[in-house]
């Protein structure tokens, strides 16, 4: 246990007692009020007894357990399945605790992006499905992440107004605008997902018209211009 | 190291080992999800030999970690529109060199909505370089606004010099999305009301320039529709 120069306990020290130090003598109460005798010599026998039976328990080392010897090397002989062998054992498992909040923020960001992942390819593949098949309001309801837009187009003397688009295959028959009242007003709320869309509007299934109030989009290379939804947040643009 | 932190530390390997065999496994399924979602909506619509070929040019575009969604979206639209299989495998193409074209102008690091943005800005004749300065000009910020503001000018018949040279130059004033979109109403408004297309952009960006970055004023003349207003 001691790890510095070993001292003749009966040999009075040269300098003060070590402060903190299993050396330290042990004091009286009087000592402190300002009576301390300066040398070991001035110590009475008793204290001197004490102290250096004290330090000799320090020196003192520990006699052989021959039995707790040759129980530790019989388990440490003992043949373990290789490679996972620490597996099917009571094991203590440390972290320290930067690590632990790093593993369950990796764990959660884990979870996250999977669950991400799933809802996405859920919201695809319904997509898909109502896409090729082609019910009117399958593909745009199903979305869970879809944000509201109303499609509204002033189209005077038209039978039938639908949007196409990205988002629903470009199926003429997927999205019906609905006349409203009495007006030449075409209106059609549907839930897109975020980010850039690209639409048109077809008017009695042969005519294909931009949206006039919307940014449009270059020659599509097919003849046309279509229009553009940017669709963030909460709200399009 | 002691005994226990060696046992801690192949917890930890196994536990890596796992999360990263997890990780490499998802992507690939989920990449053959969307294949498989691609083929079913293109099969339904297109002639098969159409189909493969368009299949081909998605299969490559997802390869090299470009979106391929816009690429199967433009085959629809070509049968939406009664294009032939020629035009519509060409056109998938054209989109799919535009789309590359444009994640090397911005940048590796640019979102999926800002490379299709880009692209459609090539298709529409705006040069690669202009995308990059672009890119210069709002680093950090999307490019997904001025983008479309710059694609709709173009469609306007603005020329394509004075097109970038008009929001570029708005972008580096700071001006906000709200703000590229409300310059890009007055353009379209003064064009409607006769304009030359050539001079009204540079000049509704100089107009903007002189009232301030600041200025949001709202004129209602100049934006007859909204949508929200619509009942």
């Amino acid at each position: 246990m001691s790890d510095g120069p070993e001292r003749d306990p009966s040999r009075a020290p040269e300098r003060g007692p070590e402060r903190g130090s299993d050396r330290e003598p042990a004091r009286r109460p009087e000592a402190r009020s300002g009576s301390e005798p300066e040398t070991r010599s001035e110590l009475d026998p008793d204290t001197l007894r004490l102290d250096a039976a004290v330090r000799a328990a320090y020196r003192a080392v520990p006699a052989r357990d021959a039995q707790a010897e040759a129980r530790v090397l019989a388990r440490l002989a003992r043949p373990r399945p290789a490679g996972v062998h620490w597996w099917p054992e009571s094991q203590r498992f440390e972290l320290r605790p930067r690590v632990a909040v790093a593993l369950l923020a990796l764990v959660l960001l884990a979870g996250a992006w999977g669950g991400a992942r799933w809802a996405e390819r859920s919201a695809r593949a319904r997509g898909s499905l109502a896409g090729a098949g082609g019910t009117a309001a399958g593909p745009l309801a199903a979305r869970p992440s879809g944000v509201p837009v109303t499609f509204v187009l002033r189209a005077p003397g038209a039978t039938s107004v639908c949007v196409v688009g990205d988002f629903n295959s470009w199926d003429a028959a997927a999205t019906p605008l609905a006349h409203a009242g009495s007006g030449d007003l075409w209106i059609a709320n549907v839930e897109l997902p975020r980010g850039v869309h690209l639409y048109s509007f077809v008017l009695d299934g042969a005519e294909w018209r931009p949206d006039p109030s919307a940014p449009l989009a270059p020659d599509d290379a097919f003849g046309g211009h279509n229009s553009v939804i940017v669709v963030a947040g909460a709200k399009s643009l | 190291m002691t005994r226990a932190r060696r046992r801690a530390a192949r917890g930890l390997a196994a536990l890596f080992a796992c999360a990263a065999l997890a990780l490499f496994t998802s992507a690939p399924s989920a990449r053959a999800a969307d294949a498989r979602s691609d083929e079913a909506r293109l099969r339904a619509r297109l002639a098969p030999e159409v189909v493969q070929q368009v299949l081909a040019i998605v299969h490559e575009a997802r390869e090299a970690g470009l979106p391929a969604d816009p690429l199967v979206a433009r085959a629809l639209e070509g049968a939406s529109r009664g294009a032939d299989a020629a035009g519509i495998v060409a056109g998938v193409r054209r989109q799919s060199a535009a789309l590359a074209q444009s994640r090397t102008a911005l940048g590796a690091a640019a979102a999926a909505d800002e490379i299709v943005a880009g692209a459609s800005a090539l298709m529409a004749g705006v040069p690669a370089d202009s995308l990059a300065r672009l890119r210069a000009a709002r680093a950090g910020g999307s490019l997904v606004i001025p983008l479309v503001v710059l694609c709709d000018l173009v469609a306007r018949g603005v020329p394509v010099d004075a097109a970038s040279v008009a929001v570029l130059t708005a972008a580096r004033a700071g001006a906000t999305d709200l703000a590229l979109l409300r310059i890009r109403e007055r353009i379209h408004s003064r064009i409607e009301s006769g304009g030359a297309p050539a001079g009204v952009a540079s000049e509704i960006v100089r107009q903007w320039l002189r009232e301030g970055p600041g200025h949001s004023r709202h004129d209602p003349a100049e934006n007859p529709v909204k949508r929200s207003e619509i009942p």
